[in-house]
């Protein structure tokens, strides 16, 4: 199968598994020899968006740029992977349509879990008024409206949320089944065997 | 509505809807729908009415009991995948246990992995709800989803047949048995009824436990022994002097058990049952390759096994049940079918096919164009025809017979008008119109307040007209 550029984009609240889903999901398709580039939000902060703060403004042009690479990335064939909060809806729809082949993945996670969790420490700063502008506290996050798919890592591990993502891939034409997946030679013939067994060959 | 209405392009796959867009605030509500494959409508209303089914019959007093069309070709792997993402072959991209590569005449298996449109439980799962699927024929490999998923028919590898893997160690602990091994036939008839009765226990047995146990807003679980039962017992059951004809109305007893258990479990869901086609005693078995190759339509490589073996120059040729494709050039690597030549040689196929007579009477119900039946991403590989046959004459796509009929061991061959679908009155009201086995998986997610997705044909059974 030929084997297509498409952005395949991770939003939701800080600490819900973006990263982690986006690493799984990238060693899956690289596996299946797919180019593929992550784009983390953290990381990304540290170079292309230096300086930028957490005004709108600012997020919505972290965005922008992220969206600006993807759309590169994708026109050369490359599978581009963002996992960036991305909290304004509308300027997630605006990279979509300027990137076309786009794959919106929510990561839903309520956030009474994720300040629980709190695995960067930030939860607790937040509500302590000690970071300002943190989305889901004091800044607002606006939920897709019609993602391509949407996992809820309070109640899937990884590992599951990885694979129904990948698989919504493969039902969308993006990605070729993996070739382990279906029938060995020795199962085909295990399979004509009890198929001959019925009268169907 | 017809039946060849349905099967109208509904536009791109679907995105996913969030979970609270689209789902009216009910209540959540859960279902589930028990398959019997293959049980046909008038057996079942045999069974209720001699108190065979007694928990049927009680069951059928508090809800709807319908005779049921099922997809064409009516085979179970293209049957249960129009179940099970509501949708034609045209769309879902499955016409048969076996097909052809593309460009070849190479014969492969469609599996789970070639089901181009999403499932029911793809649905629910988007919905943040969970699904237990335990032996739904055609889905395997196991592909991974909002809950637990055992494939069925054809499965020859638990490991690769269950979802999550974690399952696997349970499922060996209970002796789970994927399928019957009709093999055993060859030991004898008894060896096989005893093989049938095994693997009905111990499925049984495991779909009690999933349902008691397992988290699930849908629960689908089916029997594939039925099936098995009626491909070489069907002639036991008309005769009240044959040696498995109380093994046989038993057997009913057994799945009537079953049905029982589930109904008492009910707490206010929605309860479906249906089977993927009916059954009907075989007189003969047809053998379509013979009459293209008798009618020069077809020439076959010597020591012919398959289609595979097709010889040059052949315009024509069958494949299991009923589907006949034209060679088309382009299409096939020696084609030799025209466009310009297709259209009048498919009429002149039809009307050599609707001649064949047996004991003085047409074998032939209908021939479908492939534009009747089909519509979707999937039609370019569809069969140009698919013969519908008379009860009686199973249509068969062997390359290696030397006569047009005759017999072989099996006595019960599958049947498109006759399946069953049971709806319990928790669903409310029903449209009416005969349903089509493309419209339980609507109706399933209509009872669950859920969305329909665009890409299902079908339409859903609840509500007034």
């Amino acid at each position: 199968m030929e084997q297509k550029g498409f952005t395949l984009w991770f939003t939701g609240l800080s600490g819900a598994g973006k990263t982690t889903l986006a690493r799984l999901v990238e060693g899956e398709l690289k596996s299946r020899g797919h180019r593929v580039e992550v784009l983390d939000g953290d990381v990304i902060r540290t170079n292309l968006s230096k300086g930028l703060g957490f005004s709108k403004e600012d997020r919505d042009t972290n965005i922008r740029r992220i969206g600006f690479v993807c759309d590169l990335l994708t026109r050369n064939g490359v599978v581009a992977i963002a996992a960036a909060i991305s909290p304004y809806r509308s300027v997630r729809e605006e990279v979509r349509k300027e990137i076309g082949s786009f794959v919106e993945v929510y990561v839903e996670c309520p956030i009474a879990v994720l300040s629980d969790r709190d695995v960067k420490g930030l939860y607790k700063k937040a509500l302590a008024g000690e970071i300002k502008n943190f989305t889901g506290v004091d800044d607002p996050y606006e939920p897709p409206l019609s993602a391509e798919v949407t996992v809820h890592t309070d109640s899937e591990t990884p590992e599951q949320s990885a694979a129904r993502i990948v698989s919504r891939l493969e039902l969308m034409g993006l990605v070729a089944a993996s070739e382990t997946a279906g029938y060995s030679e020795e199962d085909e013939e295990e399979v004509r065997r009890r198929l001959e067994a019925l009268g169907y060959v | 509505m017809g039946l060849f209405d349905k099967f109208k392009s509904r536009g791109p796959l679907p995105k996913e809807p969030s979970p609270d867009e689209g789902a009216p605030k009910a209540a959540k509500r859960r279902a589930v729908l028990l398959g019997l494959d293959g049980t046909p409508f008038t057996l079942v209303r045999r069974f209720i009415g001699d108190g065979t089914m007694p928990n049927f019959r009680r069951l059928s007093e508090r809800g709807s009991l319908l005779q049921m069309d099922t997809a064409i070709p009516d085979i179970s792997s293209v049957a249960w995948t129009s179940f099970m993402t509501g949708a034609n072959p045209g769309r879902h991209g499955i016409y048969g246990f076996l097909d052809l590569q593309p460009n070849s005449y190479k014969i492969y298996f469609p599996n789970s992995r070639h089901i181009r449109s999403e499932t029911l439980w793809d649905a629910v799962g988007r919905s943040g709800r969970r699904s237990i699927v335990i032996n739904v024929p055609s889905t395997y490999p196991a592909k991974p989803l909002n809950g637990v998923l055992v494939s069925g028919f054809v499965a020859v590898d638990l490991n690769k047949a269950t979802y999550p893997p974690e399952l696997v160690a349970r499922l060996r602990e209970m002796d789970y048995r994927i399928d019957v091994d009709a093999r055993k036939v060859q030991e004898s008839h008894d060896a096989l009824m005893e093989e049938i009765l095994t693997t009905l226990d111990r499925r049984v047995k495991t779909l009690l436990e999933q349902y008691d146990t397992g988290q699930w807003d849908l629960f689908v679980g089916v029997i594939t022994e039925t099936d098995r039962l009626q491909h070489f017992f069907m002639d036991a059951i008309e005769d009240p002097g044959h040696k498995y004809h109380s093994a046989f109305r038993d057997f009913y007893g057994r799945v009537d058990n079953f049905l029982g258990a589930i109904a008492e479990r009910l707490r206010g869901e929605t309860l479906m049952i249906m089977s993927d086609h009916g059954f009907t005693g075989i007189k003969q078995q047809v053998y379509l390759n013979r009459w293209l190759v008798d009618n020069g339509y077809l020439r076959l490589k010597e020591n012919a096994r398959s289609v595979e073996d097709i010889g040059e120059g052949s315009l024509a040729f069958a494949m299991d049940p009923g589907r006949i494709y034209l060679n088309h050039k382009g299409r096939y690597p020696n084609g030799t079918v025209g466009q310009a030549d297709a259209r009048p040689l498919l009429e002149e196929i039809k009307r050599g096919l609707s001649e064949i007579t047996s004991e003085g009477v047409p074998i032939v119900k209908r021939i479908y164009d492939r534009d009747e039946l089909f519509d979707g991403p999937c039609v370019s590989f569809a069969p140009d025809l698919c013969v519908q046959p008379v009860y009686g004459y199973d249509l068969k796509g062997a390359v290696n017979k030397r006569e047009l009929m005759d017999r072989e061991i099996f006595t019960g061959m599958h049947t498109q008008d006759d399946a069953t679908l049971y709806i319990s009155a928790d669903a409310g009201s029903l449209r009416s119109g005969k349903p089509h086995i493309t419209d339980i998986a609507p109706s399933l997610l209509d009872a669950m307040g859920l969305p329909v997705p665009q890409s299902m044909d079908g339409r859903s059974m609840l509500g007034r007209d």
